[in-house]
């Protein structure tokens, strides 16, 4: 039972903590408004390039935008904290560090997911995009999915942000290869053989996928494989992130690194 | 004259020190060659084979916008965070020979994106480079460069209030991309947005630039985005005298 | 002429609390300041920390607009003329920030100086020139993020004299100098004013201001409570003495029952390491020791001693009235 009180009251105080960082005049025009914009943009270019249709780069950059406040806000909440000086406290603290760290990245999920279907909305209300209403259950579903594996590599990141400083370099650097790599905006049929192989083991590019069947007017259950695969990938990235996190925490008390200096 | 000297040497010292920043240097370069790589996929696997040098040049651009819109908005802000923009502000030249090489240097690191753009696109996806008027595409980046430098001027002054006046700057990133016609003829955008793309430095700017390498008419392209460029320079002064009076009112021209 | 005037200077600071709910405070750092300074004179600006002698000075150098009064310098009003203020003065503030970090000592002076107007053909020459004065040649061309805080405040100080302004402004400038790089900073000053400049300086280091100021202002909580030259600020306490008495653990209300001796001027409390001194200043033909010891309620005493007041003790006795 104290496992689940200190994920949901360590998750709320996180929440708390995000949103005081993030003030609206940051959130509305980097988590609103710049969505909007990217989708447009590429809706546009493949209608200069004669590539795909409106719907495609719609939902493909509303998923992809997710990165933003996914690998931004987990990274932030460890290098927040470390710029605190509070790291080191929690660290300290017996708490369990599974939950404590999960804890931590469900209001960036949460948060995500609504950054994702606000664009997704937005994007088809402007475009006039036609997806089934019936579909949004479903969408919501996947795209909760979605955050929830990008905020997966969110913990890998947010590990390196124990060791490194330019921790904005590197989620901008992540955000650029997601742009590519997930099929967001190029049809993965059009890429070759090698990226594809890369695109396989990245956030977003099953979700995506499932997200155009779905628009296209699929079942839930037609999709099931897709989400399973970018539920797996999530999980692989969170525990990959779970063990950096906790391979830094060890090396940073030997070496006295956790204090920013 | 006194005036461009001090317009040099600010810019030359203000060059300097940004390049001597890992962040706002080198970064600023590799981050649209994301975008452009998007861009030359795109273009190569779809149907309408406008040339894919047509993309290296808007992408090239784009990189040029990035350096300056990401970062200007927060030129006055920066200053302060250094606890120089009180020793600016009481120094005799009017601000805004103080601010523009400020800006202007943020935009000259836009030719190094430029460059590093259509290398990429040269070395990575084979595209040529061809210049039908060379000297003319290299007065057409300096006019860009310039009124780059002017709109970042104005965004400077203009942001200046705003806490997260970085967060606005980046707001300006796509869509100029998108209604500069950097990568989507105008004749695509809907009819109401023509206007915005003309009173836009940077769509002029793509133009000439674009004229000069693929062949047509840059000068009247150029002509008229250095008159934008002025037009936004002479407005920004304009908000700087009050910006700057309304700054000393408040005491917030230094953190403490 | 005075060549800088302050007239009834006052300065209000709004803060805010919350984001929500703002509420909104009003602090007057400076209420009504005036003062006048001469060709060629050295005038000090003297008060404890937060009395106002920062928001003044940027009030005069044009940083900050006055709530209410006015100030000329060299006949120039400093709001309506500002920029012909900011030609003829040069100002050194100091302190860790408010220089380019990753450009050198040389890059940054060079860049100041064409802001000012230094001419082209002069600037290498006088850029020389500073850096020897202030002790930062040889190491003019490493990136200032490197400098310690004391070459950082010889560099601003170097930047302040490039254009050999007639009228500058020094605002706590041996802060963070070592005492000997305090000494060479102290007498660059004083020569400055030989060489016909005329010098404001603020500090909150009494003995500088003694040995240095030609005039002295004494600030405090926003308003001028003393003026006058070394000499007559000594002179309102000369007849006197100081009685220092060394108490181990000084007993409540001690002080106010001091103060109700006849003859004593003024009380004040020094916290020293293990012990608190007690600072009694009196008349000049009272004896009061014993009376005074008579007032502690046996604690424990240390040392005793009777001396001459020092302009510390004028200072002291003329900032810690207002409590």
């Amino acid at each position: 039972m104290t496992s689940l009180r200190i994920f949901a009251v360590g998750g709320l105080i996180s929440f708390r903590a995000l949103f005081h960082w993030l003030s609206p005049s940051i959130y509305i025009p980097s988590l609103i408004v710049a969505p909007l914009f990217q989708i447009l943009l590429f809706a546009y270019i493949g209608r200069s390039a004669g590539l795909a249709s409106d719907e495609f780069y719609v939902v493909g950059n509303a998923i992809q935008y997710a990165a933003i406040p996914c690998l931004f806000a987990m990274t932030n909440i460890v290098g927040g904290e470390k710029f605190q000086q509070t790291l080191g406290a929690i660290l300290v603290s017996p708490a369990p560090r599974l939950p404590l760290f999960f804890g931590r990245a469900v209001p960036v999920v949460v948060n995500g997911a609504f950054v994702a279907a606000v664009a997704l909305l937005a994007g088809t209300i402007v475009l006039g995009v036609d997806i089934p209403a019936s579909a949004a259950p479903s969408l919501a579903v996947v795209i909760l999915v979605a955050a929830f594996s990008c905020t997966g590599l969110g913990l890998i990141t947010a590990a390196l942000a124990l060791r490194i400083r330019e921790t904005a370099v590197l989620t901008n650097v992540l955000f650029g290869f997601l742009l590519i790599f997930t099929g967001a905006n190029i049809p993965l049929d059009d890429l070759p053989g090698w990226m594809q192989n890369v695109s396989d083991v990245l956030p977003f590019t099953h979700a995506i996928a499932a997200a155009r069947e779905l628009a296209d007017g699929a079942s839930l259950t037609s999709v099931l494989d897709l989400i399973g695969e970018e539920l797996l990938i999530g999980l692989v990235f969170a525990f990959l992130g779970y063990w950096l996190l906790r391979f830094f925490e060890l090396q940073g008390r030997r070496h006295s690194t956790l204090d920013r200096s | 004259m006194r005036t461009l000297r001090l317009l040099a040497v600010g810019w030359y010292f203000q060059f300097k020190a940004i390049l001597r920043s890992p962040f706002e240097g080198l970064f600023q370069v590799i981050y649209p060659l994301f975008f452009a790589t998007v861009a030359f996929l795109m273009f190569r696997a779809g149907t309408d084979q406008k040339t894919l040098l047509y993309a290296s040049l808007g992408a090239a651009v784009m990189g040029m916008w990035s350096a300056t819109s990401t970062t200007a908005a927060g030129a006055m802000q920066r200053e302060r965070w250094h606890g120089t923009l009180e020793a600016l502000v009481a120094s005799p030249p009017h601000f805004s020979l103080i601010l523009l090489p400020i800006t202007l240097a943020m935009s000259t690191v836009g030719v190094y994106c430029l460059v590093a753009t259509l290398l990429f696109g040269r070395f990575l996806f084979g595209i040529d480079l061809t210049f039908e008027h060379p000297l003319l595409f290299v007065l057409s980046i300096v006019g860009t460069v310039i009124s780059f430098g002017a709109l970042g001027f104005l965004f400077a002054v203009t942001f200046v209030r705003f806490r997260a006046a970085w967060a606005l700057g980046n707001l300006f990133e796509y869509p100029v991309w998108l209604i500069g016609g950097f990568l989507v003829p105008l004749v695509l955008l809907p009819d109401w947005v023509r206007p915005i793309s003309w009173a836009l430095a940077p769509t002029w700017g793509m133009n000439a630039i674009r004229e000069s390498s693929l062949g047509g008419t840059p000068l009247p392209d150029l002509a008229i985005c250095l008159a934008l460029g002025a037009a936004y320079l002479t407005i920004g002064i304009l908000v700087l005298e009050r910006v700057l009076t309304a700054a000393r009112k408040r005491a917030a021209l230094s953190l403490t | 002429m005075a060549v800088v005037e302050a007239i009834d200077l006052k300065r209000t600071y709004r803060t805010s609390t919350g984001t929500l709910r703002r509420k909104w405070k009003d602090v007057e750092a400076v209420r009504g300041v005036s003062f006048g300074i001469e060709k060629g004179e050295l005038f000090g600006l003297l008060g404890p920390n937060g009395a106002g002698k920062t928001t003044t000075i940027k009030m005069l150098i044009t940083l900050l607009i006055p709530t209410a009064g006015t100030a000329r310098v060299l006949g120039y009003d400093v709001v309506k003329d500002a920029r012909e203020v900011r030609k003829r003065i040069g100002y050194v503030f100091g302190g860790e920030r408010g220089v380019y970090e990753r450009l050198s000592g040389w890059d940054n002076l060079r860049y100041f100086a064409e802001l000012y107007g230094v001419p082209p053909d002069q600037q290498k020459e006088r850029i020389e020139s500073l850096l020897e004065l202030v002790g930062l040649k040889g190491r003019e061309q490493e990136r200032t993020e490197g400098y310690s805080r004391g070459m950082k405040q010889r560099l601003h100080v170097a930047r302040g004299l490039l254009h050999d302004p007639p009228v500058i402004f020094l605002d706590e400038p041996t802060i963070g100098l070592d005492p000997v790089g305090a000494r060479e900073l102290r007498g660059t000053i004083a020569s400055l004013v030989e060489a016909g400049k005329t010098v404001l300086l603020t500090t909150h280091y009494m003995f500088e201001a003694d040995a240095l100021c030609d005039r002295i202002a004494v600030i405090n909580k926003g308003e001028i409570v003393a003026h006058g030259t070394p000499g007559d600020l000594k002179r309102g306490v000369a007849e006197g003495a100081v009685v220092e008495v060394e108490v181990f653990g000084l007993p409540d209300g001690t002080v106010e029952r001091v103060r109700e001796l006849g003859g004593v001027r003024s009380v004040s409390v020094e916290e020293r390491e293990q012990a608190q001194v007690l600072i009694v200043q009196t008349g000049a033909d009272v004896e009061l020791t014993h009376a005074i010891l008579g007032r502690l309620n046996g604690a424990n005493v240390g040392r005793i001693s009777r001396r001459e007041p020092t302009l510390e003790d004028a200072y002291v006795a003329l900032v810690s009235s207002e409590e």
